[in-house]
């Protein structure tokens, strides 16, 4: 046997070793978690050319965690990548994990962002799961590069040209970028930079602002999740406790506001209604909920 | 002409009765959710003029049952007479066979009694003889209790207090209420009630209140409730509700639904109606007498302490 043929049996041994005995070191490194909500949603459905918007991704489990290493971002070939916030906090309720992604897209259309992905073990029955989350459907709306396109002069089509291979050029980029990034990210799950993360207890969120993160997503997923989502943020801003009622916060001179009364009595309705009273109930609570916050 | 609404019957009663506005909706309650309801107060606090008054209300036979400790059971279910000039046995129906039963102070009956009473409430018919007979649909028992007066009495076992869907308990009046009443009965006696719904309605009204939608989380919720009162490490707790109860705060929060004019029911209704179906089936100590808090002050502890989803 030559030196070249073992090196390629050692190789050989090494990737089946490996193959063997990475998902179960992997599925032993995940977390036990009973995930309650894991969505993705946009704050807006029709961006503008060259105008950042932001994508958001909620996670909401009922255990407390300290971080969530396996959660797998899209990857967003057609929107460049700008800027990334975690937010992790937790109550007896559970853990919210919020990330909020700045993006730019850089061409017209449709975009489609595929699901974001979640590995754990399910607390429910000890299997290890991947979870998705809903896939993203955005159409982007000419901005000021619009009239470069309209026009039909050819210097007009070269600089378009040149500008899109430039685009998908940085496209590329942005992908190989994001893709290092996760890599980076799934193999070493402890070192998230510290700034990066704020925990409830260091730096506070105010419910308001977890209220407008809901109703966006309550605006791009109607469900009935987030319509109870909605409604747990919106009893925070009222300053609710855990053992009141509608009636008790209604009774309270804090919801003298006749708006903020529509919104809690129109989320109560959306998260206790039945399922064909559900979408107009969502719709009324969402109409409220707009008017009440601005 | 609109067909009525449990509301009607509640504007209805309030023209007999001043104030108590608690017991007539729990009384509205209680007859939509097809249970009885046992309601303890003091002498003198309209309990009886409002069974009357609903039975009135109701355009349905009405029958009052004054128990007392010589009362046999076949005084309230009936009996078989002999009759010679037929030479044959022949039924004669007891009062039980009414719309609205109003069984007044029940725990002056001995236990036979009271058990011929409550087994007729929990299988609607009665045997007598060798024959069945079913007891009239809508049949609702009212029984009063009085808790001052506890001498000569016969306590309720709890397997026969479970029977009734909600305890009422019947408080004084405000103060303005006390000088209403005064204006209203010091030189003229009660204005007879004109019915207002047909027993008919009342059937409808049942039905419409099973349509009423529990989320999943509002079942996870009432069940919490009587759990907890399980497992509550409360001293002045005995023992906790029965299964029972958690059919019972359900059948009554849809009722309570249904009434505030919404097709589901929120927590709102749980916690409105938990204390009637949980004050009479939870066991209290005699803690409670020396801490000097009533039943519903320690429910309400425990209710506190369950959130609300």
């Amino acid at each position: 046997m030559t030196a070249r043929s073992r090196a390629s049996i050692a190789a050989a041994i090494a990737a089946l070793v490996i193959a063997c005995v990475g998902p179960s070191a992997r599925a032993q490194s995940l977390q036990r978690l009973t995930i309650t909500q894991f969505t993705l949603a946009s704050d807006t459905a029709t961006p503008t050319l060259e105008v950042p918007f932001h994508l958001l991704i909620v996670v909401r489990v009922r255990e407390r965690i300290g971080e969530l290493d396996t959660l797998d971002l899209p990857v967003l070939t057609s929107l460049e990548l700008l800027g990334d916030e975690r937010h992790l906090s937790s109550d007896a309720s559970g853990t919210l994990y919020r990330e909020t992604i700045t993006v730019v897209a850089h061409h017209t259309g449709t975009i489609t962002i595929d699901p974001a992905t979640l590995d754990a073990i399910d607390a429910r029955d000890g299997k290890a799961k991947r979870y998705f989350s809903n896939r993203l459907t955005l159409t982007v709306r000419g901005g000021a590069l619009a009239p470069l396109r309209s026009g039909g002069a050819a210097i007009l089509a070269g600089a378009v040209f040149v500008l899109r291979v430039a685009v998908v050029l940085a496209g590329l980029l942005c992908a190989v970028a994001i893709v290092v990034l996760l890599f980076r990210r799934r193999s070493v799950p402890e070192p998230v930079p510290a700034q990066a993360i704020v925990h409830g207890s260091e730096a506070p969120r105010d419910p308001r602002d977890d209220l407008r993160d809901a109703l966006v997503v309550l605006r791009a997923e109607p469900t009935r999740a987030n319509a109870l989502l909605a409604r747990t943020h919106l009893r925070a801003t009222v300053g609710a406790t855990d053992d009141e009622t509608l009636a008790d916060v209604l009774a309270r001179a804090a919801c003298d506001d006749p708006a903020m009364a529509l919104v809690l009595r129109n989320l109560e309705r959306a998260a206790f209604t039945y399922d064909a009273d559900l979408q107009a109930a969502i719709a009324a609570a969402v109409a409220s909920l707009e008017h009440a916050i601005t | 002409m609109n067909d009525p609404k449990p509301s009607d019957l509640a504007r209805a009663l309030s023209q007999t009765i001043v104030g108590q506005h608690d017991v007539v909706e729990a009384l509205l309650l209680a007859l939509i959710a097809n249970g009885h309801v046992l309601l303890e107060g003091p002498p003198g606090l309209a309990k009886t003029l409002a069974c009357r008054s609903l039975a009135a209300a109701l355009d349905g036979a009405f029958k009052r049952i004054q128990f007392t400790p010589d009362l046999l059971p076949s005084d309230i279910i009936g009996t078989r007479i002999f009759d010679q000039r037929d030479a044959t046995f022949s039924t004669v129906l007891g009062p039980i066979f009414a719309n609205v039963v109003l069984a007044d102070e029940i725990n002056r009956a001995p236990a036979k009694v009271q058990s011929a009473l409550l087994e007729a409430m929990q299988e609607r018919q009665v045997t007598i003889g060798l024959q069945s007979h079913a007891l009239p649909d809508p049949f609702i028992v009212m029984a009063t209790m009085n808790p001052l007066d506890a001498e000569g009495t016969y306590a309720l076992p709890v397997a026969q207090m479970d029977r009734f869907l909600a305890k009422i308990d019947v408080g004084y009046p405000s103060r303005s209420e006390e000088l209403a009443i005064l204006d209203r009965f010091a030189v003229a006696d009660t204005q007879p009630l004109h019915s207002v719904a047909t027993l008919a309605d009342v059937q409808g009204w049942r039905a419409q209140s099973h349509r009423v939608h529990l989320e999943e989380p509002l079942k996870r919720y009432i069940v919490d409730i009587v759990l907890a009162t399980r497992e509550t490490q409360h001293d002045a707790i005995d023992y906790g509700a029965s299964p029972r109860a958690t059919l019972a705060i359900a059948n009554l929060a849809r009722a309570k639904a249904m009434l505030d004019g919404r097709d589901y029911a929120v927590p709102d209704d749980v916690r409105a109606v938990a204390k009637l179906a949980l004050r009479h089936r939870i066991g209290f100590n005699y803690r409670l007498t020396t801490a000097n808090v009533g039943p519903d002050r320690v429910i309400d502890d425990v209710i506190a302490a369950v959130p609300v989803p």
